[in-house]
């Protein structure tokens, strides 16, 4: 009995041990070696958050958005592919406590910055089917004023927030990541070499570019299942019949009508690869060229077909007059959406090569402008006289095909 | 007693509202209308907070009050202390804390939910539960410790250490770090304190309800040691592929495994202590342990599994991981701590018992966890498959929402099951329990018939 007692006692110091061991080698050990790595692997002057942004984090955490929602890319090919770099410890240096969650509902969010403007996640949040048809996540109404375009000041914390989410590494840049790369000294160790290896930080598929490759959609596409496509993926914006008349009226600027506009094959492809920069189009570079093809036949069986009226020369001589002295540095001199002062506007001006709006839709955008653009109400400034004549100018540029 | 097991199914309904309304959520998201308290974050965290905290820990109270006597052969410290350290349980941790994170007071910590002021609180109660329950044992030398009184030594002890790990280290320890720690607390807080404690009613209730011998006293002890030294070297394996050091994955990784070896000794060494008694068919109490012992075999193997990195590389982030945790919380440690429950209430002369409802009871329950973990697992392995294709994000959602309807629809036999588990406690005649003991099996009167008893005989 002396023996199994002094074993009992052996074995329940060896418990605490254990205990103590597991604290040491998976907690205290793991610990200083992360804050070290983070302490080397920072860029030098890693850009924190904003008071508003603390304030939107704390918001983050009470809603449990880390129950659906991580934050942390894994150090495997499936994450970097689909969501970008894996993260790092500095990049959570000040999450107390940590937001990496244990589940995904929803995609990871580490690399949201730059990803969604506010207005999209304004609407997205105030409801999120308005803009995403199929998703689960709950209404966050309780942080508007009954609309999503009246946000209070939590919704704008936590849209500042979520914009971070991820910044400081992808400002830090090349010199960044080079930074951290000698900081890791670390030539030989497979996974935080993947860290590096990522072709970009941010590799979300919705991510939209200003500039990007326009693939070759396959010819015909299968409108049935574009058909479908449309309306579990666009029509809570374009509406269900592409009148731009969906449930996220609040995103400036609106959706597109797409009945009111034919756009090229090559139009329609490049945006779907590459969204449209700076407003809550997002890109569709996950989706299969096939798919892409059918959403685009889709689209084209939206558009109101019209015959072309005949036009006087005297109009399209004054349209072109009109359109070179007021249209030319934003939209190009070929429409083309490539004037010089393109670098300067945050939504690049439409390429009006790619798209030709209807002669009533022409009208109306000058006439009214296009909110949440740089596109300008023009009433004021042309006469009557000149504002139709540059309508009908504008709708020469298109090249895709006839119909 | 009696108080902490039937708050313990009281608390068990509200915490299941919880879980149904988040999962139905996910199937109706505009359920919750946009009103902040019925979101699905803060019913999330109520949820589990609640089946650790209002369910399993009132109904493991209740059972040490059962079982520390006859296991020690001591009363309890003091009743007094009892009405304290249950008025604390209730109604300064599990209720306030329920309140406060629907009112936007939590953290955002797995298993840590309920906020900072709740767990000074929790930290009061354990203590006092320690304070109520240990001392007994220490009276007659450990040499004559039964297993049990092992586990619930284990489970009491650790937990005090382990709890204020998880639930402070990663408010003071920025990201990556507080994660490692967070990461050991969500494996401490199922394998040092829900596992002990589900395994003490376990290795309690097989010896007393079939009055036979556990196979093997040393395999158990062999076990438990085991446990004990594996259980928080587990930790890591929930960041897996992360930032964390490597080789502290690898460690994890491995102790999952041998993990595993060790829970087939212990289950293997309990179903052989039932092999032909002939209990289990009539004693319903049992039956549930039983199964419970099958589940928790059945959930740790799956666990050791999915710690591998070939698998976790893909069914992380899953629903099958969802699967998983209510294979344990359901399947292993609700059916423990419901047959404890049972076991002791048969045990409680003046007690109403109603072996109908009982039975229906365990149908309806096993129905329930047997709809909920395969489709979970499923919609795991369809969200992964998806998620390693490249597919759009959204592929992954639509193609779950069949299993989350299964899901909620297998609420319906689990809340009848609990409300026939609720009727088998407050119905039928008093002391049928004790009466159907005596008779139903032809055996001399029982009172409380101890485990070392049952291994002496």
């Amino acid at each position: 009995m002396r023996a199994l007692r002094m074993s009992y006692i052996v074995a329940s110091v060896a418990g605490v041990l254990f205990f103590v061991l597991s604290v040491t080698l998976l907690g205290v050990w793991p610990a200083r070696v992360l804050q070290e790595q983070s302490r080397n692997m920072a860029p030098e002057n890693p850009l924190g958050l904003t008071r508003s942004e603390m304030r939107g984090r704390a918001i983050y955490a009470r809603e449990g958005c880390a129950y659906c929602h991580t934050q942390q890319v894994r150090f495997t090919e499936a994450d970097m592919k689909r969501f970008g770099a894996p993260t790092l410890a500095w990049e959570t240096r000040l999450d107390y406590p940590h937001l990496w969650g244990t589940r995904r509902i929803g995609p990871d969010l580490s690399r949201q910055y730059q990803t969604h403007p506010a207005d999209w996640h304004f609407a997205h949040l105030y409801s999120p089917r308005s803009v995403v048809a199929d998703s689960v996540m709950p209404t966050y109404r309780a942080l508007f004023n009954g609309a999503p375009d009246q946000p209070t000041q939590e919704a704008r914390d936590l849209v500042s927030y979520l914009d971070s989410l991820g910044r400081a590494r992808e400002l830090a840049g090349p010199e960044g990541e080079a930074r951290a790369r000698k900081g890791c000294n670390c030539p030989d160790d497979e996974m935080p070499q993947m860290a590096f290896h990522s072709a970009v930080i941010n590799a979300n598929a919705g991510k939209a570019r200003r500039e990007g490759p326009t693939p070759a959609l396959p010819g015909n596409g299968d409108i049935v299942r574009g058909r479908e496509l449309y309306q579990h993926n666009c029509a809570s914006c374009h509406g269900p019949r592409g009148h731009g008349d969906g449930a996220a009226g609040s995103l400036r600027p609106l959706p597109a009508d797409l009945s009111e506009h034919q756009y090229s094959p090559a139009r329609l492809s490049f945006v779907l690869e590459n969204g449209v920069a700076g407003t809550a189009m997002p890109a569709w570079r996950d989706w299969s060229l096939d798919d892409r093809a059918a959403v685009a036949a889709a689209l084209r069986e939206l558009s109101v077909g019209q015959p072309e009226p005949g036009i006087p020369p005297a109009t399209l001589e004054l349209g072109a007059r009109v359109y070179r002295d007021n249209c030319a540095q934003c939209h190009g001199m070929n429409g083309g959406g490539d004037g010089s002062a393109v670098p300067e506007l945050r939504i690049v001006p439409a390429n009006l090569q790619g798209v030709r709006p209807t002669l009533a839709q022409s009208i109306r955008v000058l006439r009214n402008g296009i909110e949440g653009t740089q596109m300008a109400v023009w009433t004021g400034r042309l006469s009557e006289a000149e504002l139709s004549a540059v309508a009908y100018y504008v709708r020469g540029f298109y090249q895709g095909e006839p119909r | 007693m009696y108080a902490h097991g039937l708050a313990a199914v009281l608390m068990l309904f509200v915490s299941m509202t919880f879980g149904l309304l988040a999962g139905t959520q996910l199937l109706l998201p505009d359920l919750g209308a946009g009103v902040s308290w019925m979101t699905w974050g803060r019913l999330r965290y109520d949820h589990t907070q609640g089946i650790l905290f209002g369910w399993l820990t009132n109904a493991f109270l209740a059972f040490l009050y059962h079982a520390v006597p006859v296991l020690t052969g001591r009363p309890v410290l003091s009743a007094r202390l009892g009405q304290w350290l249950f008025g604390l349980w209730n109604f300064a941790v599990v209720i306030p804390g329920w309140l406060l994170v629907l009112a936007g007071f939590s953290q955002p910590l797995e298993w840590a939910e309920f906020p900072l002021v709740t767990d000074a609180f929790v930290i009061l109660a354990l203590l006092l539960a320690a304070i109520q329950f240990l001392p007994a044992f220490f009276t007659k030398g450990l040499e004559d410790l039964y297993v049990s009184s092992w586990y619930v030594l284990g489970g009491l002890i650790f937990t005090l250490f382990a709890y204020p790990m998880g639930n402070l280290v990663p408010e003071f320890l920025p990201g990556a770090q507080g994660a490692a720690f967070s990461g050991l607390w969500i494996h401490d807080a199922v394998g040092l304190y829900v596992t002990p404690l589900a395994l003490a009613i376990i290795y309690y209730v097989i010896p007393a309800a079939s009055r036979r011998p556990i196979y093997s006293h040393f395999l158990s002890m062999l076990g438990f040691w085991l446990l004990f030294f594996l259980y928080p070297l587990n930790g890591t394996h929930h960041y897996v592929y992360s930032v964390i050091p490597m080789s502290a994955q690898i460690g994890a990784i491995t102790a999952s495994a041998l993990l595993g070896l060790d829970v087939i000794l212990v289950v293997t060494n309990l179903l052989l202590s039932l092999r032909g008694s002939g209990y289990l068919a009539r004693d319903i109490p049992l039956r549930f342990v039983a199964t419970g012992t099958v589940f928790y075999l059945l959930v740790s193997i799956q666990g050791s599994l999915q710690a591998q990195m070939a698998i976790n590389r893909a069914v992380h982030f899953s629903d099958w991981v969802i699967g998983h945790s209510h294979l344990a919380m359901l399947g292993f440690a609700t059916f423990a701590a419901a047959g404890g429950i049972a076991h002791a209430w048969q045990r409680i002369p003046w007690a109403r018992y109603n072996r109908r409802a009982m039975t229906w009871s365990y149908w309806l329950l096993v129905t329930g966890v047997l709809l909920m973990v395969p489709h979970l697992t499923l919609a795991g392995l369809a969200e992964a498959r998806l998620w390693q294709s490249g597919a759009p994000w959204l592929e992954s959602v639509r193609a779950a929402q069949l299993h989350w309807l299964v899901r909620v629809l297998s609420a319906i036999p689990l809340f009848a099951g609990f409300i026939a588990f609720l009727i088998g406690l407050v119905t039928g005649p008093r002391g049928a329990g004790l009466a159907e003991i005596e008779t139903a099996i032809g055996l001399e009167p029982v009172e409380h018939v101890s485990p070392r008893l049952a291994e002496a005989s």
